[in-house]
């Protein structure tokens, strides 16, 4: 059996996931011997756009460039991987969604016809993703376990405990008893709490959990004195379009409300 | 057991001589009390408990089980350190003695063995409840120690445990004075540490106050890390990207309040409820491990609870439930 073809591409993002792949560079070599890098148009000229065995593809669908490229990799390859928070939950580009279109239409809209009627999208909005590698910027070595597992067959299972697993392992006291506004209770872990380790909050860059108690993360801030409008902010930063339960949550009235979550069905409570 | 006396202003002395034998753990004062490696023995901290547990020594959060190559296995060298830890509370030592029943006489675990082998145990004895949040009074605590040092005002007693006890004595018996003293059991006792109330708590698995403890829960583990009993564990491998058929087994610590932490093949999780593993938790520290070991789990430090985000305290739960009729 040949190796396996690989590609690497970006949508509407920062290209930082891109370079978070590149990044292990003690590695990258490796990564070249292991699979077939066929296409990684950010660092490669000759990218053909045919037959992959998995797709690797950072940022979101932002318009109708977008979404057409998205589809031909989809059609184009075995496997899909969302890489990065843009792609796994609409990240701060989806905050467009929140806010009215007649508040940002007339800025730059209005001359640019193929972003008009797309909403800014994960992934996952549009086509079907087999693996979610989230973060911003996602980790190095959890890009390359990926590969390695594609390779050998076993690709390992998204990190979906709270950050606060790792965060009390790594021996730090909770910032949320400090009165910092910490996501890290509602927020997937397997970034070694690197934030935390440097004293500053989670901003919940990882998504959220499926198991996340979202109820008592309100209340919890709230208690601390932070109003209903910093909460919505600091919870939509980077979990975009994946906490469609909010707005319930904030008024109180929440019920069953069924969402996806990296592909899975959800309900939350 | 045999009974010294330590004059206060000798206490700095006998650490030091530690010292000079050992690797010294004790607490200290930081943003909290943690156990770590002694340089100064000034920089000790009785006045309270310590916030992280002491199993972390014996029973790591990270460790190499073993190296493969293709289907070679190797098994890394696990070298034992002399090492004295100074300042357990009666808690601490007594969730030693039940990690050891787990990792040393349930299995032989090599790897806690071996941290386990040369290290030496010399207690504080808490004259009061150290913390709030303390019930170690209620769960019928053992003697488990090599040494163990009461403060009596004016002085220090310092009663031997053991051989390894005995043999530390012996060797430092120029710091140590003879005394007619004893510790009766009644001196053993802390006060202010009985507040979990005696009683059969199967009678309560289906009781609805569970839900005083799942609203305030966000599942985060903080409780099963800072717990100086919890031994769960899950493995996994690492391999190179230069040879994917060689790598690393290693295991690091899980939590039973997690999702994951009953996941099985199919995506089936048994313990999806937040009530469930909640329950789960005090179930296993309180009931299913006296079933098997004649002993709760549970030592009564309170650290799953002043160490809460959200500080639900399990024990006034339990003591306000009521046996509910249908």
């Amino acid at each position: 059996m040949g190796k396996l073809k690989v590609g690497v591409y970006g949508i509407t993002g920062c290209a930082g996931c891109q370079l978070s792949v590149i990044f292990n560079e003690d590695e990258i070599l490796d990564i070249v011997e292991l699979v077939d890098l066929r296409a990684f148009p950010f660092i490669k000229e000759v990218n053909p756009e045919e037959e992959f065995d998995c797709v690797i593809v950072e940022g979101l669908v932002a318009d109708r460039g977008d979404l057409k490229t998205l589809k031909m990799l989809r059609r184009n390859s075995k496997m899909l991987v969302s890489l990065g928070a843009c792609a796994c939950t609409g990240c701060v580009p989806a905050y467009r969604s929140f806010t009215l279109k007649e508040n940002y239409e007339h800025l730059l809209y209005r001359k640019m016809e193929e972003i008009k009627d797309v909403e800014p999208t994960p992934l996952d909005a549009h086509i079907l993703v087999d693996h979610y590698i989230p973060g911003c910027p996602p980790e190095k070595k959890e890009i390359l376990s990926f590969i390695k597992g594609l390779v050998r067959g076993s690709i390992p299972r998204p990190y979906q405990s709270p950050v606060c697993v790792e965060c009390r392992q790594n021996g730090n006291t909770c910032l949320l008893d400090q009165g910092k506004p910490c996501l890290g209770p509602i927020t997937a872990g397997g970034c070694h709490a690197v934030c935390i380790n440097g004293g500053f909050e989670c901003w919940g860059c990882r998504g959220p959990t499926e198991d996340m108690n979202l109820d008592l993360m309100v209340r919890m801030l709230r208690d601390r004195g932070f109003d209903d409008k910093f909460i919505n902010d600091r919870l939509r930063t980077f979990a975009g379009l994946k906490l469609p339960m909010l707005e319930k949550v904030m008024s109180g009235k929440a019920h069953k409300t069924e969402t996806t979550f990296r592909g899975v069905r959800v309900f939350y409570e | 057991m045999e009974v010294l006396l330590l004059k206060k202003e000798r206490l700095n002395g006998f650490i030091e001589k530690l010292q000079q034998d050992f690797e010294v753990i004790a607490p200290l004062k930081g943003d909290v009390i943690r156990f770590l490696p002694l340089k100064n023995p000034d920089d000790i901290f009785l006045g309270k408990n310590a916030y992280f547990p002491i199993k972390e020594y014996f029973f790591k959060k990270n460790e190499v089980l073993f190296q493969f190559n293709g289907t070679k296995i190797i098994v890394p060298e696990l070298p034992s350190k002399k090492r004295a830890f100074f300042g357990l509370r009666r808690c601490d030592l007594n969730a030693i003695k039940h990690q050891d029943m787990v990792f040393m006489n349930d299995i032989h675990d090599p790897y806690y063995t071996a941290a386990r082998k040369d290290s030496y145990l010399i207690g504080y004895h808490c004259n009061t409840a150290p913390s709030p949040y303390c019930f170690c009074g209620s769960l019928e605590l053992a003697d488990y120690f090599d040494l163990m040092v009461y403060d009596k005002k004016d002085d220090f007693l310092v009663e031997i445990g053991s051989s390894k006890g005995k043999g530390m004595a012996k060797k430092y018996a120029s710091l140590f004075s003879k005394t007619s003293k004893k510790i009766s059991e009644e001196e053993k006792k802390i006060p202010g540490s009985d507040r979990l109330e005696k009683k059969d708590i199967s009678l309560f698995y289906n009781n609805s106050d569970w839900k005083k403890g799942t609203d305030l829960c966000l599942s985060c583990g903080a409780c099963t890390a800072l717990c100086p009993t919890c031994y769960c564990f899950e493995t996994h491998d690492e391999v190179k990207t230069s040879n994917i058929n060689e790598g690393e087994r290693k295991r690091n610590w899980s939590s039973c309040q997690l999702q994951e932490f009953t996941r099985v093949a199919g995506e089936h999780v048994y313990r999806k409820d937040r009530e469930e593993r909640f329950k789960h938790r005090i179930f296993h520290q309180l009931e299913y491990f006296k079933e098997k070991h004649k002993v709760p789990l549970c030592v009564g430090c309170g650290r799953c609870i002043e160490g809460c985000p959200t500080r639900i305290d399990f024990v006034d739960i339990l003591n306000n439930m009521k046996v509910e009729n249908g």
